[in-house]
C-alpha cells in the first residue's frame, strides 16, 4: 500500500513520466505508483540525517582544455547510425512551418 | 593466435550453459589475434601480447555491437574504441566478445538485460549478479582469463563476489569514462574483473591515466599497483567495518569476516574496528544521485541519432513511443525516479539533501581512514539468489548493492576478492576499500588475503565438465 503521506501518487507519476518523455499506459500506472512511491518513503530516511558541516556534495571545478580545433569524427557516426539520415544530417518529423 | 583460438573453444565449451555473451566476435578476435603475432615478431614487447580480453556490451570496441543490453541502442556499432579499450589494444589484448549487462547497467542480478539471462557457473538455477553479471560469469567459467566491467554502485564487486572471482573499481577519475556509455557520471568506473589480484593489478594499471577526451579522469601519477601486489601488509592497519558487523547479518557472511580478522592479522597487520556512521544512507543516497544523473545520461535516446526509431507522426511522439517501447521497465523505473528528484518542487528535499548527505558519507571515510589503511566489509549481504526471486520487489533487489554503495559514493578504490564457499557451495567475496586514489594498498592488501583466504581453485561445478 502507498504510504498516505507519500509525494508520489498516480498524477505525479503522470507529470514526470511526460517530463522524461515516456509513455507509462493507463494499466500500468496502479503498480509503478506503488513501487516508487515505496523506494522514495525508503529514500525518505534521509530526512533524518542532520546536516550541519555539508558541503555540495560535488566536485565543484571542472577542469578546462584549451579551445584548439582537433579532428572530429561526430559526422562520419551520424550517417553511420541515425536511423534517417538526409545529407549527413539526422533527419526528423518537421517541427516548423506547414505541416508540423 | 593458439591463446585466441583455445579462447574460442574455451567459450563454446560454456556458453550454452551460462550464456554470458552478447556478441563473441571469432573473426575479428583472431584477425586481432594475427596482428598481435606479427608485432611481437617484429620486437614489440607487449605486456597482453594475445590476452584474450571479453567487454561488458556498454563499452566502445571499434566495430563491435554497443546494446547495453537495450532494444533502444539495437544495431548501434561505434566506431572507435573506449580509451581503456584502446589502451589494452595497444598493449596487445584481444577481444573475444561484448558480455551480457543489466540494461544501461542498472541491476543486480543482470536479470534486466532486453536479450537473455546469464547463469551463474557455481549453480545454473542462479543469478550471476550484476549489472556485469555476463563479464563475471566468464571469467569464473574459465572462458577468458580477463573481462572488463563497469561499476557505478557495485556492479564490478557484487557479481565477482556472486560468481568467485576478483573485481577491482579503481578510484573514481582513475580510468577514463571515454566511450563507457554513461549512466551515473560521477560515479561510473571501468575495471577489470579477473581470477587474481594480480591479473587484476595488470589490466588497471594500463588502463589508468589521464585523457584529454575525459576531463574526470586525475592527471595524479598511477603508481606502481603491480608492484604493490607483491608488498605485503606487515604494519598496515586493517580497519573492519562496524556498520557492517551489526545485527542481521547472514551467519555465513558473520563467520567469513570474522575469518578475514584472522587472515589480516596472520599476514602481520594491525586489525581495528572503524566506523563511517552514515554507510547505512548510502543505498537512499545512491538511488536519488544515480538516477538523477542517469535520467540525464539517457534524454539522448531519442530516437534521432542512433539505434532503432518508432512513429513518425511528429517529433515529441518519435521521442516518447521510441523511448517507450525501447528501454525496459527498470531503465524507466530509474528516469522516472530521478527525474522526480530533479523536478522543481522536490530537487531541494531530494536530489539536494542527498548531495549534502553524499558530502557528510565521504567526510565519515575520510575521518576513518586517518584510523586505518585499509577498510574491510563483506561484498555482499548473502549468496548470490535464484533466477526470478527478487524480481518482483524492485526495493529488495537495491539491498543487495548495501555494501558496494558507500566507495562508490566517495570515490573510493575497493575490491572484491573471492573468500569462502557456503555450505550451499556458492561464492562469497569480502571487499577491502581504500583512500581515494589509494589503489596500491587496497591491492597489497587484496593480495595478502588472497594467499591467505579458503578459496578452491576447481572451475564451478555448474560447467565442470
Amino acid at each position: 500500500m502507498a504510504d498516505r503521506s507519500s509525494p508520489v501518487d498516480a498524477a505525479v507519476v503522470r507529470h514526470v513520466a511526460s517530463l522524461a518523455r515516456l509513455e507509462v499506459a493507463e494499466g500500468d500506472l496502479p503498480r509503478l505508483t506503488e513501487q516508487l512511491a515505496r523506494i522514495v518513503s525508503y529514500i525518505d530516511q534521509l530526512k533524518q540525517i542532520p546536516e550541519e558541516g555539508a558541503g555540495p556534495g560535488a566536485e565543484t571545478a571542472t577542469p578546462l582544455r584549451a579551445d584548439e580545433p582537433g579532428p572530429c569524427d561526430g559526422a562520419k557516426a551520424l550517417a553511420e547510425n541515425s536511423p534517417r539520415s538526409v545529407h549527413g544530417y539526422g533527419a526528423v518529423p518537421r517541427v516548423v512551418g506547414e505541416g508540423a | 593466435m593458439e591463446v585466441a583460438e583455445e579462447a574460442f573453444r574455451a567459450i563454446e565449451r560454456v556458453e550454452g550453459r551460462i550464456s554470458a555473451f552478447l556478441e563473441i566476435s571469432r573473426e575479428r578476435g583472431l584477425e586481432e589475434a594475427r596482428q598481435v603475432d606479427a608485432r611481437v615478431a617484429s620486437g614489440e614487447a607487449l605486456p597482453l601480447a594475445g590476452v584474450p580480453v571479453a567487454v561488458k556490451d556498454n563499452m566502445w570496441v571499434a566495430g563491435r555491437q554497443a546494446t547495453c543490453a537495450s532494444r533502444i541502442l539495437e544495431g548501434f556499432r561505434p566506431s572507435g574504441d573506449a580509451t581503456a579499450i584502446g589502451r589494452l589494444r595497444a598493449a596487445g589484448a584481444v577481444f573475444v566478445g561484448k558480455t551480457n549487462l543489466d540494461e544501461f547497467a542498472m541491476g543486480s542480478s543482470t536479470e534486466n538485460s532486453a536479450y537473455q539471462k546469464t547463469r551463474n557457473p557455481w549453480d545454473l538455477t542462479r543469478i550471476p549478479g550484476g549489472s556485469s553479471g555476463g563479464s563475471a560469469a566468464a571469467v569464473a567459467a574459465r572462458a577468458v582469463a580477463g573481462a572488463l566491467g563497469s561499476d557505478t554502485g557495485g556492479s564490478i564487486r557484487q557479481p565477482a563476489a556472486c560468481c568467485g572471482v576478483v573485481g577491482f573499481k579503481p578510484s573514481y577519475g582513475r580510468v577514463s569514462r571515454y566511450g563507457l556509455v554513461a549512466f551515473g557520471s560521477s560515479l561510473d568506473q571501468i575495471g577489470p574483473l579477473t581470477r587474481s589480484v594480480a591479473d587484476a593489478a595488470r589490466l588497471y594499471r594500463i588502463m589508468a591515466g589521464e585523457d584529454p577526451r575525459d576531463s574526470t579522469a586525475s592527471a595524479l601519477s598511477v603508481g606502481d599497483p603491480e608492484g604493490a601486489v607483491g608488498r605485503g601488509i606487515t604494519g598496515l592497519t586493517v580497519g573492519v567495518l562496524a556498520e557492517a558487523e551489526a545485527e542481521g547479518l547472514d551467519a555465513e557472511v558473520a563467520a567469513d569476516l570474522a575469518a578475514a580478522r584472522q587472515a589480516f592479522a596472520d599476514a602481520g597487520a594491525r586489525v581495528v574496528t572503524v566506523s563511517v556512521p552514515r554507510a547505512p544512507s548510502a543505498i537512499a543516497i545512491y538511488y536519488v544521485v544515480a538516477s538523477a544523473e542517469a535520467s540525464s545520461n539517457l534524454a539522448r535516446f531519442d530516437g534521432v541519432r542512433y539505434g532503432p526509431r518508432t512513429s513518425e507522426a511528429d517529433l515529441a511522439s518519435l521521442y516518447v513511443a521510441t523511448r517507450s517501447a525501447g528501454f525496459g521497465p527498470e531503465v524507466k523505473r530509474r528516469i522516472l525516479l530521478g527525474t522526480f528528484a530533479l523536478a522543481a518542487g522536490y530537487y531541494e528535499a531530494y536530489y539536494g539533501r542527498a548531495m549534502r548527505a553524499r558530502d557528510l558519507l565521504r567526510r565519515d571515510f575520510e575521518r576513518a581512514f586517518v584510523e586505518a589503511d585499509v577498510i574491510v566489509c563483506p561484498s555482499i549481504p548473502g549468496p548470490a539468489f535464484r533466477l526470478g526471486e527478487k524480481t518482483e520487489d524492485p526495493l529488495t533487489m537495491y539491498l543487495s548493492d548495501v555494501f558496494t554503495v558507500p566507495a562508490s559514493l566517495a570515490g573510493l578504490p575497493a575490491i572484491s576478492v573471492p573468500s569462502r564457499l557456503t555450505q550451499g557451495g556458492l561464492p562469497l567475496g569480502l571487499q577491502i576499500m581504500g583512500p581515494r586514489f589509494g589503489e596500491e594498498a587496497v591491492l597489497a592488501a587484496a593480495a595478502a588475503f588472497e594467499k591467505r583466504a579458503a578459496f578452491p581453485s576447481e572451475p564451478p561445478r555448474g560447467v565442470a565438465g
